[in-house]
């Protein structure tokens, strides 16, 4: 699992090999790193890095390491692979069931309505999710098509 | 080897004039090359020497042949063992698979080669077929009864000996595709759609076959048993047409670079849908184009295009006909 972290480092020599030490020790392998040296502030120079770690512990871990070396860190946080997926249904549409389904991370992006007559309803649907919760999406709108008696067209390769 | 012609239909009688026009080849392969018989659903012609086949290509019914026995069954030939591979061509029946079930069986058991364009047997018995043809040392071979002319089978049996077939989608019902393809061209409605397909003899005057995706299923149910080593049954699909398609749902998928496609599946899935499908994806092919599309863990990805039925499908029976002489001529398996 990927992490996004940006660390403020001491503008002086050896400081950012001190920071990766300890991603080294917990396991974590560097995806990136953006090191702004012609940026310092006020004495710091801001690090991006995008670690892919085997645990959340051995993320936290490093954490705790970093703090306990006294590196400053800016911000951290899970990197969460993202897909769009575009969906079309047909039939009387209960929109606000598809609004209020509680699928994690699940955020429409798009809603596009053509209206020849209200029982007969074409929706298309963008939303964007979390690619581990796809699953779950896809049985949550089969499973309200059924409900609903509409027609369900998801993309090819969900 | 001697060759019987069980049915002869439609793709009979298109085989019949492909084995006069491919006649030098076939016996460059197997100099005793000869058609001994041909069938219907109410008799047969038979000569153990081979019947003429500039005179069989030539009629379209059997029964205007002067020879023909009228009364008779195809199975008393297989039971005499007076053939050596049948080209099993009967309608497809998906209830029991006969008649063309009991001709396959038969013919197995008795080692004899099948060639057969026909789902029934395949979707009810695959599994049982295949061993049967394996105990029997003898080939059952049935490329033209999936998505027509596309040599998917031989592909995967000569050239992907080592990959492992991860995903398969495809477009495997060219009737479907065709009043797909019309709706988005043409931005008509389904029914107006099938009405055309059905004036030009492209779908059938009770379409739910195609439409209703039971057609589908069917293939996807073969493929999945022929190439990804499961026990499929046609129950197992999880199955749903196209006719409740608006002419609305093709424009909203068309603006955002979709068309709307039937597709079967076989990954953890097994399912028949409409889909939507990105339109520079390879599968979207239109008309009454088939397209089969492999995920495969060597390769990567393939896709194969090409005619699912019509007189096309000639090539895949003509090839597996030919696969046979190419690996038993001379090798009669009840000798061996
Ligand atoms: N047509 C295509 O493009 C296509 C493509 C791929 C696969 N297929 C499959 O190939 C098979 C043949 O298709 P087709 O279009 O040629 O069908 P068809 O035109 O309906 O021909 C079927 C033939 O089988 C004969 N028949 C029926 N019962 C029989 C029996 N008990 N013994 C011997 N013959 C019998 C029929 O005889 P009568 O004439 O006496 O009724 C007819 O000659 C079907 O299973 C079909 O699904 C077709």
């Amino acid at each position: 699992m990927k992490f996004n972290m940006t660390l403020a480092l001491a503008d002086k020599p050896g400081q950012l090999l001190r920071a990766l030490e300890p991603i080294a020790k917990n396991g974590g392998n560097i995806v990136s790193i953006i090191h702004e040296r012609d940026r310092p502030v006020e004495g710091y120079v801001p690090v991006s890095l995008v670690v892919d770690f085997p645990s959340h512990q051995s993320f936290r871990n490093t954490i705790n390491d970093f703090r306990s070396l006294g590196i400053m860190i800016i911000r951290s946080e899970e990197l969460v692979e993202k897909v769009r997926l575009t969906f079309i249904l047909i039939g009387g549409v209960d929109l606000k069931k598809i609004v209020e389904s509680k699928v994690e991370g699940a955020k429409i992006i798009g809603l596009e309505a053509s209206t020849p007559r209200l029982e007969e309803v074409t929706v298309k649907l963008d939303v964007e999710i979390p690619a581990e919760n796809v699953d779950e999406l896809m049985e949550e709108l089969k499973g309200l098509a059924r409900e609903q008696n509409v027609i369900l067209i998801s993309p090819i390769y969900p | 080897m001697r060759i019987l012609l069980v049915g002869f239909g439609f793709l009979g009688r298109e085989l019949a004039k492909a084995l006069r026009n491919k006649m030098s080849l076939l016996i460059r392969i197997d100099s005793d090359f000869r058609v001994v018989g041909a069938a219907d659903s109410k008799g047969y012609i038979y000569s153990e020497d081979g019947l003429n086949i500039e005179r069989l290509s030539g009629i379209t019914k059997l029964s205007e042949h002067e020879d023909y026995k009228s009364g008779r069954e195809a199975v008393e030939l297989i039971n005499r063992d007076l053939c050596d591979v049948i080209v099993e061509a009967t309608p497809t029946n998906i209830k029991n698979g006969e008649p063309g079930l009991t001709h396959i069986r038969l013919a197995l058991s008795r080692g004899i080669h099948v060639v057969t364009p026909n789902k029934g047997p395949l979707v009810l018995a695959f599994r049982e077929l295949m061993s049967l043809a394996e105990k029997n040392n003898c080939d059952l071979l049935y490329e033209g009864a999936v998505a027509g002319a596309i040599p998917i089978f031989s592909l995967a049996r000569e050239c992907l000996q080592g990959d492992k077939i991860i995903r398969l989608s495809g477009i495997l019902n060219g009737t479907t595709n065709y009043i797909l393809s019309r709706m988005f061209f043409e931005e008509i409605g389904f029914e107006i759609a099938l009405k055309e397909a059905q004036e030009k003899g492209i779908a059938e005057r009770d379409p739910s076959y195609d439409v209703d995706g039971i057609d589908t299923a069917c293939k996807i149910v073969i493929l999945a048993n022929a190439l990804m080593g499961r026990d499929a049954k046609i129950n197992d699909v999880e199955r749903s047409g196209i006719r409740g398609i608006t002419q609305e749902a093709m424009s909203l998928a068309k603006k955002s670079n979709y068309a709307i496609k039937l597709i079967g599946v076989v990954d953890k899935r097994l399912e028949v849908s409409p889909k939507l499908v990105p339109i520079n994806h390879p599968l979207c092919v239109h008309g009454t184009l088939n397209a089969i599309h492999l995920e495969t863990d060597l390769a990567g990805e393939i896709t194969l295009v090409g005619y699912g039925a019509g007189k096309e499908t000639v090539s895949a029976i003509l090839n597996d006909l030919i696969t046979v002489l190419r690996n038993r001529s001379g090798k009669s398996p009840k000798k061996s």
